[in-house]
């Protein structure tokens, strides 16, 4: 056994652990240990999947070499670890770009325990990705939600406690659900564990007992999920707590927290079930209805949005269906474009937050339509940033955006006709209506001003010397977004092989 | 190579773009513009000098293109496959002279005419370009050509007809530029399908339609050819897109009236011919609803334009009307599709053309000398210009076709083509719709004769500049005070009147090498 | 000829153009001479490179291992980027003395030159994809170019110009999409790439996706239902309505609606379907319906930008007929419309930006005082009515030939569409001329005082086109030969 090997353990280890640390530490050590944190993390991650890609396989660890049922066992593959260390950079950068706005927005003395809400999340991220076990997923499920309500909750103002009760009611009710599937498996099975709960299930199915009990599991753990990972028409706790957290939070939570819970579910299809069982359950084509619905009505809700934070809020919504849309077409391509789309969504989105917060800077953090006007000249650099995410959710070639795009077609493309129109069709109608958003937030931010109304109502420039760290760390995310954009392929390619090693 | 063909055809429209450039900058030297300069004597004199020379020079070119012999000339290749091509044949020699004729006996008129209109030199820019043109119409050789300067002679004769610049005279020069344009959009869509089913686009007596090609398609074909014929018809006030005529005719001056009238109206007819006998084929409509929709429409306009004209108090317009009417009677001539009722039409385009000519001509004799245009205000105006009235007066009598008059003769061709052709019942409906048309052509042109020449009461016409242009005074008001004024116009407007009378009725008199001509071609394509 | 010479035409315009503001030019002379150096140079390779074309194609991106950003000339590409290339340095000319007296000149001479290097991408694209890029870029770098002005009106136009082209370019991706699984190679050939075994039974869904296709690409070309975007972008200076609105980016739309037609589904499989009548049905009605609003309009910029609905519409027409000839007849009218369109616009445009008169009942006696311009203006006029001995006849008769032989009964009521079309032309083409030239008798001039013909580099243009116009109608054998030697390559 390689050292390297151990790395996904002491990675979740290390992020749970430096949770408590912050909590007696003060607010800037805290930030610097949150940070090393997470670059440690993506290190040893960035080591595993090397290490994986090199052996071809995925290997089972076994926490404190006791074998199941009575240890607890982690499993390392390709696309887990990719995740994990995509996770880590989004997040790193999102911390980064965040800085600024933490320093005005959290009060001082509670800035310790903000990072400790990180640093369980990110443990808590981990461990989805990584846990063999349902029962621990659970556990990391609930560690989840509520770091998640820290983050929200942790910018006081009346917004945001309200958010958080909703985000908290609506989660709670998620994985409320979720433990029921857990319970109802355990009871059909008797196993907790993933590989012995897949063989048992197979059995199951291969005999016809117990039909019935096993489909309203899966649609019990799928719309537990999808409530918590805000699929439409579950999203109303959404706009609210991404649109009034601290920017960082609204990062994070849009484009890692949602994921994390995703690519739960796509481990429960894949390693719990199987994949067949659910693709013949129909409950795909559940998924894919409200997939649907949710990209149009999304964009629809973002259109009518007159707060820049909310609209990109909104658009998650839209999002989000894309990916259920991916794993309703129900073919292997379908959920290589919705993993893509993760990736691709995580890196666009929380380059949305932090562009629109530098240019809500420069209209005087007004986060109205009207007051952005011409903000694209105030901050040149959140202008470019802003249309380099809004051309990528508009699919525009060269942005990642285009590559989703491109998968999720070529995956409606194969499937069968009842899917095939529906999708495309929503593609294309999602396509103009993000436009119509994106787009116009563009044209505004590029509407230039009479230099005495900017004057009069004080706005002032943000030159890319004033926000040092928001501006590499947008830098950072144009070039994350075009290279996922334009060199795709390596990506799908180890999508696709981590995938194989999955089930 | 015949190049010199085209001579007629290029001397009178550079002269005419000569004409109109000079004019340009002139006016830009001027600077300031001056809207209606009123030119001087000496300046008309040689402007009208000018124009004589190139009329009768072309004129002379003109006929003796026309009867040379045979001549062809190819210019260039328009589209692949179809040249520009001009070519000689007897339709082209018959139109060419009559056309020649007209024209310069209607110039020596508006010499005088024009005065009162001004802009003297734009009308005559026009006026020579539109006569290139036409010449090059009678002598296009292929379908494309003849459409091409079909769609020029539209856009050159349109400044003719807005001539004075009032409102009514631009909308109707809309009108007529765009029924015109309906018109030849509706032969060109023919022309597409014909190309495709034709061996050949150029002109061949007898048509040239490949009956294999055309096997299975005749509906389409079908269609096309009627497009055309309503199509072209537009110019020759055929219903039903004759509206353009009575709305141009009462605003245009008087000479462009005429010429419009009695020229530009056979252009259409023209078309048709050419379409007809030597493209298409007589022989593929006989028969077909076609013919028997054409021969509908003819009679109908026949008819409608009499009636018309009978109920028209405006003089121009009746005149106009009387067109409509006049000129579908060559039209339905041509409907029958018979040797002897190809003759009659082609006698009557001659015919009418004289006629038509000399009637405008006294109708702005009228105006210009009395300013007067309602027929109501023509009593008792025989007395005071005689000349002009008996002239008027033969004209009136060669057009409803009282014998020995010319219009006689292409009656009894018409009426004799119709019932021999075997149309059915239209060999009896078409003598008998043309016999009632006359008595109505008597209707509306006699009454003027007489209350002109006895307005039972004494009445006088003043000079159209005692009392303005156009203005109705009731002359019976007027004081009786001595002898009334002699109207007669001068010399140079009652003599070119005088020969288009004579002309009608000569032509009459002495109609045989006409009626052989007019018989050869007829025989050649049937 | 090297085949990199395909990605430097292209490529040079883009960062020459992204120069213009930053160079640090002295005076406005400087960047007039850096911006027409730099296009006539540009232009010169080009047509350069056209007339001795690489045989291989030049690959300058890969996405993945099957989409690639590759360019090749054929016979289509070296049509639009002919005309493209000898367009484009006579509007720059033109548009020097234009936006003499407009702000942000450098941004919109950047545009200005950017977007000629994205067309001649379009043009010179080997496949669909490549297509497909450049042609959602268009979009973007033609964007600021409509909202220049940025009044109120100008940002509305752009926003309808681009959701309209964004959305018409979604779906136009389902197409392409579907070229790319169902077809061999997405390599543009003669003839279409449809697998027809894989196929399969599918074929009505791969109908109605062509179907969606040729509407998407077909929004660019302002067919209706899409057409409202391009008379709202007449706002824009009038280099660009006359250059991108008349020739660059809405025939791109037929050069895409075309190459998705003939080179990548395939005229044959769509021929004689239900998708081919709709297709054409709809070309039928805008040519129709474009004309019908001209006459409507008297906004004298807006006509004629309804006028060019209608005159693509002739081209879309012309794709949809589906046989070699229709290709012949929608190239060629590509071909006539672009010169005699861009010269109306340039005359509306002298008009406007010289005198400030945007409707047509302000022209009233013009054709005095601007003699050159309305002079081109009737040449023009004439031209897109398809008089003969003019351009617009030549295309309209290769329109009318396709549709004839086709021998489909739609492609028969096209023609007679074709034909009201060019009445409705001469009626809204011809009021302008006739108010121009012969103003009502009692006009007073002096109210028209200040009006005068622009100077040589705008009227430079117009003698151009105008003996463009001309030639083309005169001597139309070589480019119909060389039109119709690209339409036999097709099977």
């Amino acid at each position: 056994m390689e050292f390297v090997q151990n790395f996904p353990f002491f990675s979740i280890l290390l992020s749970l652990f430096s949770g408590p640390l912050c909590s007696v530490i003060g607010g800037k050590a805290a930030r610097r240990v949150n940070l090393a944190v997470i670059t440690v993390v993506g290190a040893m991650s960035a080591a595993v999947l090397s290490f994986t890609i090199c052996s071809g396989e995925a290997y089972v660890y076994l926490m404190g070499h006791f074998p199941a049922p009575w240890g607890n066992e982690i499993r390392v593959g390709v696309l887990e670890a990719l995740m994990a260390l995509f996770f880590c950079v989004v997040m790193f950068l999102s911390m980064v770009g965040g800085s600024l706005e933490r320093a005005l927005e959290i009060e001082a003395e509670k800035e310790n325990l903000y990072y400790v809400m990180v640093n369980l999340l990110l443990s808590s991220l981990l461990a989805l990705i990584y846990t063999n076990d349902l029962f621990t997923a659970y556990v990391f499920v609930e560690i989840n939600t509520i770091s998640a309500c820290g983050l929200i909750m942790i910018r006081q103002n009346g917004r945001t406690i309200e958010a958080a009760t909703r985000y908290m009611i609506m989660s709670l009710l998620g994985s409320g659900l979720l433990l029921l599937g857990i319970c109802f498996l355990y009871d059909l099975t008797g196993h907790l564990l993933m590989s012995n709960i897949k063989e048992q299930v197979q059995i199951l199915h291969g005999t016809g007992d117990y039909h019935i009990p096993l489909l309203v599991t899966v649609s019990l753990m799928s719309v537990g999920i999808a409530i918590k990972s805000a699929l439409y028409p579950f999203h109303a706790w959404l706009p609210d707590a991404y649109g009034y957290s601290t920017l960082s939070s609204a990062a994070i939570l849009s484009s890692l927290v949602s994921k994390g819970y995703i690519f739960l579910l796509v481990k429960i299809f894949y390693r719990v079930i199987g994949f067949d069982i659910v693709r013949d359950s129909k409950i795909v084509n559940i998924l894919f209805a409200f997939g649907v619905v949710g990209m149009i009505m999304g964009s629809v809700s973002a259109i009518k949005e007159g707060n820049i934070r909310r609209m990109i809020a909104y658009s998650s919504v839209a999002q989000i269906g894309y990916i259920y849309m991916g794993f309703g077409i129900g073919t292997t391509a379908g959920v290589i474009a919705s993993l893509y789309h993760i990736l691709s969504h995580a890196a666009t989105k929380s380059l949305l937050f932090v562009a629109a917060s530098g240019i809500t800077d420069a209209s005087g953090d007004s986060t109205s339509f009207f007051d952005l006007t011409g903000a694209g000249y105030r901050n040149k650099l959140a202008g470019v940033a802003f249309t380099v995410g809004s051309l990528s959710m508009v699919g525009f070639p060269m942005f990642s955006g285009f590559i989703s795009k491109l998968l999720f077609a070529q995956a409606a493309v194969d499937s069968a006709y009842y899917k095939m129109l529906p999708a495309l069709i929503a593609l294309a109608l999602s396509t103009i209506l993000n436009a119509v958003y994106f787009m116009k937030t563009v044209i505004r931010i590029y509407t230039p001003v009479d230099r005495e109304e900017v004057q009069r109502r004080g706005f002032r420039k943000v030159t890319f010397v004033d926000q040092k760290a928001k501006s590499a760390a947008l830098v950072c995310f144009i070039v994350l977004n075009m290279a996922l954009g334009l060199c795709s392929e390596p990506v799908v390619r180890l999508l696709r092989e981590g995938l194989s090693l999955f089930a | 190579m015949d190049a010199w063909i085209l001579l007629p055809v290029i001397l009178p429209v550079l002269a005419g773009v000569i004409l109109l450039l000079s004019l340009a900058f002139e006016k830009r030297k001027n600077g300031r513009e001056q809207p209606d300069r009123e030119p001087d004597e000496a300046r008309l004199r040689s402007l009208h000098r000018y124009v004589i020379a190139v009329l009768a020079v072309s004129g002379v070119l003109a006929l003796a293109v026309s009867f040379s012999g045979e001549h062809s000339v190819t210019l260039f290749e328009l589209l692949k496959g179809i040249p520009v091509y001009f070519h000689v044949d007897d339709i082209s020699r018959l139109f060419a002279a009559a056309i020649s004729v007209v024209w310069l006996a209607v110039a020596f008129y508006s010499f005088v005419y024009m005065k009162h209109e001004g802009k003297e030199q734009r009308f005559y820019g026009f006026y020579l370009i539109v006569y290139g043109v036409l010449m090059a119409l009678s002598f296009s050789g292929n379908l494309v050509t003849m459409y091409l300067f079909y769609e020029v002679t539209t856009l050159t004769s349109m400044p003719l007809v807005l001539h004075n610049g009032s409102r009514e005279a631009i909308m109707a020069a809309l009108k007529y530029l765009f029924y015109s344009m309906c018109g030849a959009y509706l032969g060109l869509f023919g022309i597409f399908f014909l190309y495709k089913y034709c061996d050949t686009l150029t002109f061949t007596a007898g048509g040239t339609l490949n009956l294999e090609l055309a096997q299975g398609n005749v509906t389409i074909l079908l269609i096309a050819v009627f497009g055309m014929l309503v199509g072209f018809g537009a110019k020759a006030g055929m219903l039903p897109l004759h509206a353009w005529l009575p709305a141009a005719h009462p605003v245009a001056p008087s000479p462009a009236s005429a010429v419009l009238s009695g020229v530009i109206a056979k252009a259409g007819v023209l078309a048709i011919i050419r379409v007809v006998f030597y493209v298409v084929g007589p022989d593929f409509l006989r028969g077909t609803w076609v013919q028997t929709a054409w021969m509908t429409l003819t009679l109908l306009t026949v008819f409608m334009g009499s009636m018309m004209a009978f109920r028209e108090p405006v003089f121009k317009k009746r005149l106009a009307y009387s067109t409509v009417s006049q000129v579908s009677y060559i039209l339905f001539g041509l409907s029958v599709l018979s040797p002897v009722g190809m003759t009659g039409a082609l006698l009557h385009v001659v015919f009418h053309m004289v006629i038509k000519c000399a009637l405008f001509l006294t109708a702005g004799i009228f105006i210009f000398q009395c300013g007067e245009t309602r027929v109501e205000q023509f009593r008792g105006i025989g007395k005071q210009m005689p000349k002009t009235f008996w002239c008027y007066t033969f004209a009136s009598l060669a057009l409803i076709g009282i014998p020995p008059a010319s219009g006689f003769i292409s009656k009894w061709y018409l009426a004799q083509g119709a019932l021999e052709a075997g149309v059915g019942v239209f060999g009896i409906v078409g003598p008998a719709v043309l016999l009632v048309s006359a008595l109505l052509t008597a209707g509306y042109l006699l009454p003027i004769t007489t209350s002109g020449f006895f307005p039972g009461g004494i009445v006088k016409h003043g000079k159209a500049e005692e009392h303005g242009t156009g203005a109705a005074v009731d002359r019976n008001e007027q004081k009786d005070d001595g002898k009334a004024a002699n109207l007669e116009p001068p010399l140079a407007m009652l003599l070119p009147l005088a020969v288009l009378a004579a002309l009608a009725i000569l032509l009459g008199l002495f109609p045989n090498p006409l009626i052989g001509f007019a018989g050869k071609i007829a025989a050649s394509v049937m | 000829m090297n085949e990199a010479i395909l990605a430097v035409v292209i490529l040079l315009p883009i960062l020459g153009g992204v120069l213009v503001p930053l160079l640090p030019f002295k005076n406005r002379t400087q960047m007039m001479v850096y911006t027409e150096g730099l296009v006539l140079l540009n232009s010169a390779l080009a047509l350069a490179m056209l007339f001795h074309r690489p045989e291989g194609s030049f690959v300058l991106f890969r996405f993945t291992s099957d989409l690639t950003l590759s360019f090749h000339v054929d016979g289509m590409g070296t049509v639009f980027a002919a005309i493209v290339s000898l367009l484009w340095p006579l509007c720059v000319l033109y548009a020097f003395e234009y936006m003499e007296h407009e702000k942000h000149e450098k941004i919109f001479f950047m545009f200005y030159v950017i977007t000629f290097g994205v067309t001649l991408g379009i043009a010179l694209a080997e496949d669909v994809v490549t297509m497909y890029c450049f042609y959602e870029m268009l979009t973007l770098v033609t964007l600021p170019l409509i909202m220049h002005t940025l009044t109120r009106e100008a940002v509305l136009a752009s926003r309808t110009y681009l959701y309209y082209s964004l959305g018409g370019a979604a779906f136009a991706f389902i197409g392409v999409i579907f070229i790319l699984i169902y077809g061999k190679t997405p390599n543009f050939t003669p003839g279409g790439v449809l697998d027809l075994a894989a196929v399969g039974d599918r074929v009505n869904i791969l109908l109605l996706i062509y179907v969606l296709c040729f509407m998407g690409f077909s929004v660019k070309a302002a067919m209706w239902p899409f057409s409202s975007w391009l008379p709202q972008a007449g706002v824009a200076p009038t280099p660009v309505t006359a250059l991108l609105h008349a020739v660059a980016v809405v025939k791109a739309g037929a050069f895409a609606v075309m190459r998705v037609t003939y080179f990548s589904f395939g005229p044959d499989f769509v021929r004689g379907t239900w998708a081919q009548h709709v297709v054409m049905a709809l070309a039928i009605f805008t040519i129709v319906y474009g004309c019908s609003r001209a006459v409507k309009e008297t906004h004298i910029k807006r006509r004629l930008a309804w006028s060019t609905v209608s005159n693509l519409s002739y081209i879309l027409f012309g794709a949809a007929i589906m046989t070699p000839l229709g290709l012949v007849g929608a190239l060629s009218h590509m071909v006539a419309h672009a010169v005699m369109k861009i010269c109306s616009f340039l005359c509306a445009g002298a008009v406007i930006c010289k005198t400030g008169r945007e409707y047509v009942h302000q022209l009233d006696g013009f054709g005095r005082k601007m003699p050159k311009v309305f002079a081109a203006f009737t040449v023009a006029g004439l031209a897109l009515m398809g008089v003969p001995g003019l351009c617009g006849f030549v295309s309209k008769w290769q329109l009318v030939r396709a549709a004839v032989e086709s021998r489909d009964p739609l492609a028969y009521i096209g023609v007679a569409a074709l034909m009201i079309s060019a009445l409705l032309t001469a009626i809204y083409m011809l009021t302008i001329v006739v108010r121009a030239f012969f103003p009502r008798k009692d006009f007073d001039y002096d109210t028209i005082r200040d009006v005068k013909d622009p100077g040589w580099k705008m009227l430079l243009p117009f003698a151009i086109f105008v003996i463009a116009i001309v030639a083309i109608g005169l001597h139309s054998r070589p480019l119909i030969q060389g039109l119709e030697s690209i339409a036999a390559q097709l099977p």
